[in-house]
């Protein structure tokens, strides 16, 4: 993962948050989702600002931050592709949107979901409720549905033109 | 016909945005600046998206489906007396109210859903206009907690959620039960996958969704509420956030509703994504901050519940049905549906069915019925195999079942459970080893991990799984199958464990063949699993049009530009991703 996607984080948002949504461990999972809206994903140095200020302990911080799937540790690209894995999805070809989407964004070990240079990420989530447009993908906050793996691509293509992104395999 | 006498409503679920709703609206705009828009969720008809409505104020309606930018032009020409009906997009008209496309809605009976897709989710006085807020001021005015309570309990209405249970019965559980403070959760976490009626009701109808929440609350003396929405979801989780400040506004939520000595208030939790926590007890650790584990019962949460107090956990479109059952009467709701299971349900329509979507029939309804005269039978040439129900805690009801009827014991006697209502509909392109595979890696990755055999079982049975759709599988291992089945139900402390292994039990069960030809024939009768399959190309079929080899991701297809028959597969190469079968417009790719 290149260094570069690492988020900067400003310690006053954390703390302002943590005296807006509460420093008791009820607010574990809101204060994380704040997190994540703002970052993508829950920077290292985001988490230890919060278990400093606030009466959350450190095991509860990383229990509940590895229990939920919403929550990653890793750093995200510039823009995240969902590609929806819900029953619907699986039975009319999710795994096709996958295969050709990791294709042209050339993202070739199984481990990795970010493109090289930082584009995107493609994440696989369980249902967004669009069963009947399935199989359906998310690209930034825009759903597509009824689609095929080349037209997801044609998707993605369009994306990027308009982000002005590089896309590797076009 | 004066074009500005003339109001555009375009359905806006997500759905909708899905299908190009925001180009819809842009070319109204641009084309007919001078028409009123509206938007409204989704009416159900997924399969027809965008539809929009033109009406003249007169109550005079059009209503087209499948309605792209592109077609905006021909529907404005026509509604200002410059061109022909676009008959093709027409769902329904004064002139024509019987169109097969309509069909689809006449077949229903809407309770839960009555309002979705008729008004802006965004208006409050919209939702007045339908009888909104009727009902919680009727009760206030005129009925003690204890006649809500016999009003739910003679409407017979059960947990819609997926379990059940009587609701009339949870609550006078929490009604006996002390506590300074009582709690109602809103469960809108609807973690199956396949199922989203609670999506299209909490973001296309969320005063109704509230009203429920009132009146529940206001049956067993809740003050406080949680609207526990999935994260998945941000048109809900908006527009649930914008009703519950409305409804403070019109002073029905908040203290002293309408002048009485009830008080309510509600607040949006987004959940963070964990199947498990449709479990109350994990629903419940999760506001509370914590993993969402569950714990052992009893206490039952309706004694000692969140942060500890007596706390109600009902499932959306439970709650959407209260107000119609208030407003109407629990008789008027149990006059549908047999005698075990009353009133409607929502199914979610998916997969190879030709028309997807939302559909509320009354309990009892054959689920032939549901499939073929509403859902207009399969999608594809091929003949429907199997309907899932249930999701990953429901199991596969074969195509000789479907006769059956909709209702809580009968598809429980197939194996298979009511579910909070996904209905994903099969034929003979799906393999139902690589479903239960699927679905077993769903549980497994779901699993809390607090039992051994929810989190080491499910693990062992994905194996098995995966060792048969690998074309590794020995009939021994089906025996394995059928052990860890009833092990796992028995050793698990909730429903998702209890349930883990029955995708598994009703496949084997209806499907046993397909799981020998995998294990004795080394085949995939469907043609899914990659290592039992090959594509080849008919040299006699291909044009040379070059499109597998573009599409290919592993440049496993050589061939020559324009040279009809010239293209191959290299075999070594090939991962059976299945691209080129998708993009070949000649159909000259062989699945075996």
């Amino acid at each position: 993962m290149s260094q570069s996607l690492e988020a900067k984080v400003e310690p006053e948002v954390v703390l302002d948050w943590i005296n807006k949504i509460g420093s008791d461990s009820s607010s574990t999972v809101p204060l994380l989702q704040a997190v994540q809206s703002k970052y993508g994903y829950l920077p290292r140095v985001a988490m230890d600002l919060i278990i400093q200020n606030s009466d959350i302990s450190g095991s509860q911080v990383y229990g509940v931050a590895t229990f939920y799937s919403q929550f990653r540790l890793k750093p995200v690209g510039r823009h995240m592709i969902r590609i929806c894995h819900g029953t619907a999805c699986h039975v009319t070809g999710a795994d096709r949107l996958d295969t050709s989407l990791r294709h042209i964004l050339n993202i070739t070990d199984e481990e990795q979901d970010t493109a090289e240079n930082g584009s995107y990420t493609i994440e696989q989530v369980a249902c967004i409720g669009c069963c009947s447009q399935a199989p359906v993908l998310v690209i930034a906050d825009e759903v597509s549905g009824n689609l095929t793996g080349a037209n997801a691509q044609r998707a993605l293509k369009k994306h990027a033109k308009k982000n002005e992104e590089i896309v590797a395999n076009i | 016909m004066e074009a500005n006498n003339l109001n555009v409503i375009v359905g806006e679920g997500t759905c909708g945005i899905a299908a190009g709703s925001k180009e819809v609206i842009e070319a109204f705009r641009k084309h007919a600046p001078e028409m009123n828009i509206r938007t409204v969720g989704c009416v159900g008809m997924c399969h027809q998206e965008v539809i929009t409505e033109i009406n003249d104020g007169n109550g005079n309606r059009h209503i087209y489906g499948n309605v792209t930018k592109k077609t905006v032009p021909s529907i404005i020409k026509f509604h200002k007396g410059e061109g022909d009906l676009p008959e093709d997009q027409l769902i329904f008209s004064p002139d024509n109210q019987d169109l097969d496309k309509w069909r689809y809605l006449a077949h229903q009976t809407r309770i839960a859903l009555r309002n979705v897709g008729y008004l802006d989710p965004t208006s409050i006085s919209e939702y007045q206009a339908r009888d909104g807020y009727k009902a919680i001021k009727k009760i206030l005015a005129d009925m003690t907690p204890e006649q809500v309570i016999e009003e739910v309990k003679i409407s017979c209405i059960r947990g819609r959620g997926g379990a059940g249970f009587p609701t009339h019965v949870k609550w006078n559980f929490a009604k006996q039960s002390e506590g300074d403070i009582k709690y109602l959760i809103c469960n809108g976490d609807e973690g199956d996958p396949g199922a989203f009626m609670d999506r299209s009701l909490l973001e296309g109808d969320p005063h109704n969704v509230i009203e429920g929440m009132l009146i529940a609350a206001y049956s067993f003396g809740a003050s406080k509420g949680y609207a526990y929405i999935r994260a998945e979801y941000p048109l809900a989780v908006k527009n649930f956030g914008k009703a519950i400040k409305d409804a403070h506004e019109l002073g029905v939520l908040g203290d002293n509703i309408q002048g009485t000595n009830f008080s309510f208030d509600i607040k949006i939790k987004e959940g963070a994504g964990a199947f498990v926590c449709g479990e109350e007890t994990a629903l419940i650790a999760s506001i509370e901050g914590d993993r969402g584990m569950p714990r052992f019962k009893p206490p039952f949460p309706a004694i000692k519940g969140l942060f500890g107090k007596p706390t109600i956990i009902n499932n959306v479109e439970t709650l959407a049905n209260l107000p119609w059952i208030i407003n109407k009467g629990g008789k008027a709701y149990a006059s549908h549906g047999t005698e075990d299971s009353k009133g409607t349900k929502v199914f979610a329509l998916a997969g190879a069915i030709k028309k997807g979507g939302l559909v509320e029939v009354p309990m009892g309804t054959k689920i032939r019925d549901v499939l073929e005269d509403i859902g207009g039978g399969s999608s594809s040439d091929k003949p429907l195999k199997a309907v899932q129900l249930g999701g990953p805690s429901g199991g596969c009801v074969p195509e000789n079942l479907f006769d059956t009827t909709i209702e809580y014991a009968a598809i429980n006697a197939t194996g298979a459970i009511m579910g909070s209502g996904g209905m994903i509909v099969m034929d003979e392109s799906t393999c139902m080893v690589d479903l239960s595979k699927y679905f077993l890696s769903f549980t497994q990755n779901e699993s809390c991990g607090k039992c051994t055999f929810c989190r080491i079982g499910t693990l062992r049975m994905r194996e098995l799984l995966s060792k048969i759709c690998d074309g590794h599988g020995e009939m021994e291992d089906i025996e394995a199958l059928e052990e860890l089945t009833e092990q796992i139900k028995k050793s698990s402390l909730c429903g998702l464990g209890q349930t883990a292994p029955n995708p598994v039990a009703t496949t084997l069960k209806y499907f046993r063949n397909e799981y020998e030809a995998h294990i004795k024939d080394k085949r995939c009768p469907a043609g899914v699993c990659k290592s039992l399959i090959t594509h080849t190309i008919i040299s006699t079929d291909c044009t040379g049009c070059s499109l597998c080899e573009i599409q290919c991701p592993v440049n496993a297809i050589t061939g020559q530009k324009k040279v009809k028959g010239s293209y191959v597969i290299d075999q070594a190469a090939c991962i059976n991703c299945g691209m080129c079968f998708e993009v070949c417009n000649s159909k000259a790719i062989k699945v075996e």
